[in-house]
């Protein structure tokens, strides 16, 4: 620094250090990228409209299983972070290191607690199987729904339970004769073809589980026939399902199966719902390295990891005022407009 | 520099502002559990939402002492993400085009007080249903 008339050219730019700066300019690109989600998700809220012009977004918690309460506890669990991390960066600036460790601590215990929270809401959203392309939106599809996942169990159990030498053996010495079809239905269609001769041959529970499937086989083909004929009401479809899991002979195959509610624009809702709070909580994630490296340095923790911890500070916060805004916008708007 | 020092590490007392924020959380709840008209829930949660942002922007972040560089990077950021919700809403919310999905085709069940059909209503929305299916 003796050479003071050259000073001026180290002080060009901002009063600011270059990580704050570089930590800033960042944040004015995720500005942009969460306003990109959030408004895109306003303008898809009122653009959904059904046949009365209105907005049909989905609403009712009772079919989103939006939980106001766990988002409104998570509001507070990253406020209550935020502030820890800004006293912790305080404490740093007073050389208070073992105290700005325990804040930071804390921070990251909260930021774990709103993953927890946040992983509890989409545990229930997957129970629900409220998730992008699976949600059928109308009775039809709820219908249709309904039939893959009746066929499906049907075919697992059909898979596991008839061996492949049962079609593949033509004349009855145990040895394959012909090659497996390369059509899958085809497969399926030969195995329950094999039923009937199946039955004949075994024993004990090997006979009731071929006999469970032999009427499963026949019940499905009703249901086919039924929803192809568009005979089915979204009540009657629930009825057989319901009818068909009691079954004493093959409910076991279908246990736990149950009609989805339909939900108009249910799979829009669901994308939109995961892409923010999903990037949100990677955001969060990131924030969890980012301070969990701080903690790594245990008792080494020193003056230069002040910029460090600002920095992490200010991102924070940034996640923070995300969700601040996702709270009301995702869990509190909709249905009150 | 003594005063540049002073004003990196302001005395703000924390601990009050996260309280503030704390009752703005609880303030939106709140909002949500009374009896308010729909419109005034919105503005009233939307601007509780403004007033935690700002908070959390000016103390938190510190944005109170610092210089005017934010406004160079925080105004066009903020501008340019208005802007897309601007551009988008023609297309994507006022449809100035006549919209035809299948979604469109249906009256959606509206139930107050959660899953209940409406009798009247899901015959209604069965019929549309099956009208969409043949498209």
């Amino acid at each position: 620094m003796s050479d003071s008339h050259h000073a001026p050219a180290m002080h060009m730019g901002l009063p600011i250090s270059r990580a704050k700066l570089g930590m800033w300019l960042f944040l004015g690109t995720e500005i942009m990228f969460f306003t990109a989600f959030i408004g895109t998700y306003i303008v898809l809220y009122f653009g959904s409209v059904d046949a009365t012009g209105k907005s049909a977004w989905p609403t009712d918690t009772h079919v989103t299983h939006l939980n106001i309460a766990a988002g409104g506890i998570n509001t507070f669990v990253l406020l209550a972070s935020s502030y820890f991390v800004v006293v912790a960066h305080e404490s740093m600036s007073k050389r208070d290191f073992a105290k700005a460790r325990k804040f930071l601590i804390f921070t990251f215990i909260l930021a774990c607690v709103f993953l927890g929270i946040k992983s509890f809401e989409y545990y229930g959203k997957f129970t629900h199987d409220i998730l992008p392309g699976h949600i059928p939106e109308t009775d039809t599809q709820a219908i249709g729904k309904m039939e893959r996942q009746v066929e499906s169990r049907f075919h697992k159990r059909l898979d596991s339970v008839v061996p492949d030498i049962a079609i593949t053996d033509v004349d009855g010495d145990n040895k394959p004769d012909r090659a497996m079809p390369t059509d899958q239905s085809m497969i399926y269609y030969q195995k329950a073809a094999a039923l009937p001769q199946l039955i004949e041959s075994a024993e004990g529970s090997r006979k009731a589980d071929y006999e469970a499937l032999l009427a499963l086989n026949g019940q499905v083909g009703v249901l086919r026939e039924q929803i192809s004929g568009n005979k089915l009401t979204f009540v009657e479809a629930e009825e057989s399902l319901h009818e068909m899991v009691e079954d004493e002979h093959y409910g076991s195959i279908l246990s736990g199966l149950h009609m989805s509610t339909p939900i108009l624009y249910g799979n829009l809702f669901a994308s939109v719902y995961f892409l923010m709070t999903g990037f949100h909580a990677i955001h969060v994630i990131v924030g969890m390295i980012l301070f969990g490296t701080v903690l790594a340095q245990g008792d080494k923790l020193s003056e230069r990891w002040s910029n460090w911890v600002e920095n992490s500070g200010l991102y924070w916060h940034f996640v923070d005022l995300v969700w601040i805004f996702l709270f009301p916008l995702l869990y509190i708007i909709p249905g009150n407009i | 520099m003594d005063h540049a020092h002073d004003e990196s590490h302001p005395h703000v007392n924390y601990f009050f502002i996260f309280l503030l924020l704390c009752g703005c959380t609880a303030l939106s709840v709140i909002f949500d559990v009374v009896k308010i008209t729909p419109a005034l829930v919105v503005f009233a949660v939307l601007a509780v939402a403004v007033a935690k942002a700002s908070l959390v922007m000016t103390f938190f972040m510190h944005l109170k002492y610092e210089g005017r560089w934010k406004y160079v990077i925080l105004l066009p950021t903020a501008i340019l993400g208005v802007g897309l919700m601007v551009a988008l809403s023609p297309d994507m919310a006022m449809h100035y085009y006549e919209y035809d999905v299948m979604q469109s085709r249906i009256v959606a069940p509206r139930s107050e007080h959660g899953a209940g059909h409406d009798a009247e209503e899901s015959a209604e929305h069965d019929g549309e249903a099956k009208d969409a299916k043949h498209h």
